[in-house]
């Protein structure tokens, strides 16, 4: 049998109507509505002007709901891409069932002299040829040197191996399989670029700084979108919607960045008779302020409410030419799914009074601040307690269990080791009686991370790292809540004591010199006391600790920047009341405390490690104002670092 | 008798704070009252003489458990929102307030708490290994215990976007419910409620 030669004429095919359904259509004279009422769409009848011969077989499958031609199902392919959506797993998936075959011989054929070096016929031809028994693709081709390349699925590989040997266009074809690499893999990825750079061509035009606008209305009538074949379909529409907005918004490095950039979104003439169609718009950009929707078909609420409680800061929105505008009544529920709406069509249906009332309505607004509250009674035990035991817990704290504490006392330490924060756990962790992490009630931990007694208590205060607590006489710094009530036994054994519950809530300074360990911490102590046991020989008040649980959490001031989007009250009774929350670094003026030599050194050395300065200059910047306090050395440091002497560092390495 | 070990007793006050913190925190989260948790819900412990529980709320005082429930329930505000009957709205419920507890630990502050007690549970107050279920039931009842709870107070706007975080710091003392201990009345009723309850969200 005479090998059949090639290439045969191109033959065109009409490619097959536009489905219905979602999405933003292309706009033409009179737009077709099907009995659903949706706007249909009439597709090209050829392709979008590469000239490429459609290929026969299963693309019709591949180019989704009525792609007709390659480069249109190619776009697909990369708008999906950029769209985001599963397209991508599928294709990287099919790759395992893929085998790539090498064709010499095209140098020689007629064909050569083409644009792109007969390629494009050959892989026709193949196509054709091969396609007797069932229609085969040929994913991938590319020429390099005297070698055509091309990608097809292993199943396929066999029918195409048996044109080795045809003619084609006065050249004999040698084709082999290969596990080579396709030499230029990037193809389809130079149409994947081009894509993504026409894509942001058209959103170049369509951005418009000044209105801070992302213009997507007409997106049928779009020039640079039709020369990219992206109205194909309804679908390739929709994903054209898709890309855009995904480009368009990631641009920016974070949300905050794009809020900024992008208040105004208009989706004006894009015949969306439900905003079902762009839903995701929701998602990329849940802060938008104005939104216009005009000159679309939407035509009643319902239509509408995929959106309801979404874009809570919307200000602005236009629905001009659209059928709802007919209805009577719409407009107090869209108030409701909107609460910042104030402005629709134009016209001002909401005072910004009103709109700071509606949001506080549906903002959850947490419970207002109220400063310390102390009714611990005419003597002020509290007061007096509370001063003397932060600075024993600081300077002595052997000679504060001994004082305040007796057999029957209890300790107990517990951490909320959230991730992610600026000091480490490894000092308390192993004390942490945490009884939400220890499993049963019956665990030895429980049991053994209590400590019970002044001597077993201040054992373990030894071995827990240095602190700073700031001065009582700074209300700022601290939240401390005490009251009385019945209920403890009296020590005599007889009858019931009156307690005082103090629940304080601050933060300290830790330095940690056994792990190198320097920072602040802040944490919730709750004491009770009770009558002391007049039986006690060493009790020097007449009062003492009966439990005293100290909570360690780390929590972090500059968390609360989220606050930004929620109404003021919010950020008011968080920020302004919240006295721990406001000092970071420094603590000043506390009760006068000298580390001792071996934490002198170890403060030293770090310092030096930081800064860069010499262990005497070191010395100096501890030992002057910032009285040992490593932050606020850290901080003078920097004050004065210009001033500084060359002699003040150590020699640069 | 002397008091019972201290095993006991910690083993015990962990199982009721469990028992307490999983009720109490659940039932806020889902908007549910939490007044029987309070001792003004023990008409016993009203009869002899104790004053209602002491709650301070963010250093406000709230006179009845009742108040408080109102101000979580302001606190959530559009739990439950006023909107629409629109049958197209999303049904998904947004819990715009959520308390989320990291961290409890309790101690005990009294191991032999009498008042108001009823005669039958003065007798025993021991947990004995081979001592009937009623007597395990009731075994080291008799315990004061304070627990503090911390974590976080998660706020979400009604469109599910979260708004803020804030630490919160509760302290309960809790008291024997005797007529729940002896299950005289209702179920529900709580084994331990807070006599004093302090709490602090920042």
């Amino acid at each position: 049998m005479a090998p059949p030669t090639g290439p045969r004429g191109n033959a065109h095919r009409s490619a097959p109507r536009g489905s219905r359904g979602g999405g933003i259509t292309k706009r033409r004279g009179t737009p077709r509505t099907d009995k659903d009422g949706d706007v249909a769409m009439d597709v090209p009848a050829t392709g979008s002007g590469t000239g490429d011969a459609p290929a026969r077989g299963n693309r019709g499958a591949r180019g989704g709901r009525g792609a007709s031609t390659r480069s249109s199902s190619q776009i697909a392919e990369n708008i999906r891409n950029y769209g985001g959506d599963s397209g991508q797993a599928q294709g990287s998936k099919a790759h395992f069932n893929r085998t790539t075959l090498k064709i010499l011989g095209l140098r020689n054929s007629k064909a050569a002299s083409n644009n792109d070096g007969g390629l494009g016929t050959l892989v026709n031809f193949i196509q054709r040829k091969a396609s007797k028994e069932k229609p085969i693709r040929i994913s991938k081709s590319t020429l390099d040197g005297d070698y055509a390349w091309i990608t097809v699925n292993k199943d396929d590989a066999p029918v195409i191996l048996r044109l080795n040997g045809f003619v084609y266009a006065g050249a004999t074809l040698e084709i082999t399989e290969t596990t080579e690499r396709m030499p230029n893999d990037s193809s389809s990825r130079t149409t994947t670029e081009e894509t993504k750079k026409n894509l942001l061509a058209v959103l170049g035009k369509r951005y418009h700084a000044e209105q801070k606008l992302l213009d997507l209305s007409a997106l049928g009538r779009d020039e640079g979108l039709s020369m990219m074949g992206a109205f194909g379909s309804q679908s390739l529409a929709e994903k054209a919607f898709k890309a855009l907005l995904h480009l368009a918004t990631s641009q920016y490095k974070n949300s905050q960045e794009k809020n900024e950039a992008i208040e105004a979104v208009s989706l004006a003439r894009n015949d969306i008779n439900d905003v079902q169609q762009v839903f995701t718009l929701v998602f990329s950009l849940p802060d938008l302020k104005r939104l216009d929707l005009s000159g679309n078909h939407l035509d009643s609420l319902p239509k509408i409410a995929k959106w309801e409680h979404r874009f809570q800061q919307l200000q602005e929105l236009h629905l001009t030419d659209n059928p709802i505008m007919n209805q009577d009544n719409f407009v107090p529920e869209l108030l409701k799914w909107f609460p910042s709406l104030q402005i629709l069509n134009g016209q001002q249906v909401r005072t910004p009074e009103e709109i700071a009332e509606s949001l506080k309505l549906i903002s959850p607004t947490p419970i207002a601040q109220f400063p310390s509250n102390l009714r611990d009674g005419e003597n002020n035990v509290a007061s007096a307690f509370l001063s003397a035991f932060f600075i024993l817990f600081d300077s002595d704290r052997a000679r504060l269990a001994s004082e305040f504490y007796d057999d029957e006392s209890w300790f107990s330490v517990s951490v909320i080791p959230n991730p992610g924060r600026t000091l480490p756990w490894k000092s308390y962790l192993k004390f942490s009686r945490n009884v939400n992490r220890i499993s049963t009630s019956r665990s030895p931990d429980l049991l053994k991370r209590i400590f019970t007694g002044g001597d077993l208590i201040a054992g373990l205060w030894a071995l827990l790292p240095s602190t700073r607590h700031p001065s009582l006489d700074q209300p700022g710094q601290w939240l401390i809540d005490c009251h009385t009530f019945p209920g403890l036994a009296d020590p005599s054994g007889q009858g019931v004591a009156t307690g005082l519950a103090i629940c304080v809530n601050g933060q300290f300074e830790e330095a940690d010199t056994a792990q190198n360990i320097f920072g602040t911490r802040t944490f919730s102590r709750t004491f009770i006391l009770g009558p002391s046991n007049p039986a006690n020989p060493r009790s020097k008040h007449p009062y003492r600790v009966i439990s005293d649980q100290l909570t360690l959490h780390n929590f972090k001031a500059n968390e609360a920047a989220v606050v930004q989007q929620v109404p003021a009250v919010f950020a008011m009774s968080t920020l302004a009341t919240v006295p721990t929350v406001a000092a970071a670094a420094s603590v000043p003026n506390i009760a006068p405390m000298t580390p001792d030599a071996a934490t002198k050194a170890q403060l030293i050395q770090e310092l030096s490690s930081r800064t860069n300065m010499t262990a005497e200059y070191s010395e100096l910047c501890l030992g002057g104002a910032a009285n040992w306090n490593f932050d606020l050395a850290l901080e003078s440091f920097e004050k004065l670092r210009a001033t500084l002497p060359p002699d003040a560092f150590l020699t640069a390495t | 008798m002397g008091p019972p070990p201290l095993a006991t007793i910690v083993a015990c006050s962990a199982e009721a704070s469990k028992n307490f913190v999983e009720w109490y925190y659940a039932s806020i989260n889902d908007g549910k009252s939490v007044v029987q948790g309070y001792v003004n819900a023990s008409e016993r412990y009203t009869v002899a003489g104790q004053p209602p529980a002491d709650i301070c709320i963010n250093g406000r005082v709230v006179a009845t458990p009742e108040e408080w429930d109102a101000l979580l329930a302001q606190q959530r505000r559009a739990a439950n929102p006023t909107a629409s009957a629109n049958p197209f709205a999303s049904t998904d419920k947004v819990d715009t307030v959520r308390y989320e507890v990291a961290s409890y630990d309790v101690h005990v502050i009294n191991s032999d708490y009498r008042f108001a007690a009823p005669p039958e549970v003065l007798v025993d107050y021991t947990i004995t290994s081979n001592g009937g279920a009623r007597r395990k039931a009731e075994g080291s009842v008799r315990i004061v215990m304070m627990l503090t709870v911390s974590g976080t107070v998660h706020f979400t706007a009604t469109d599910g976007r979260p708004l803020a975080e804030q630490h919160f710091h509760d302290v309960f003392i809790l008291v024997p419910n005797w007529d729940a201990i002896l299950r005289h009345g209702s179920k529900a009723t709580r084994r331990y409620i807070a006599i004093s309850h302090t709490y602090r969200a920042y």
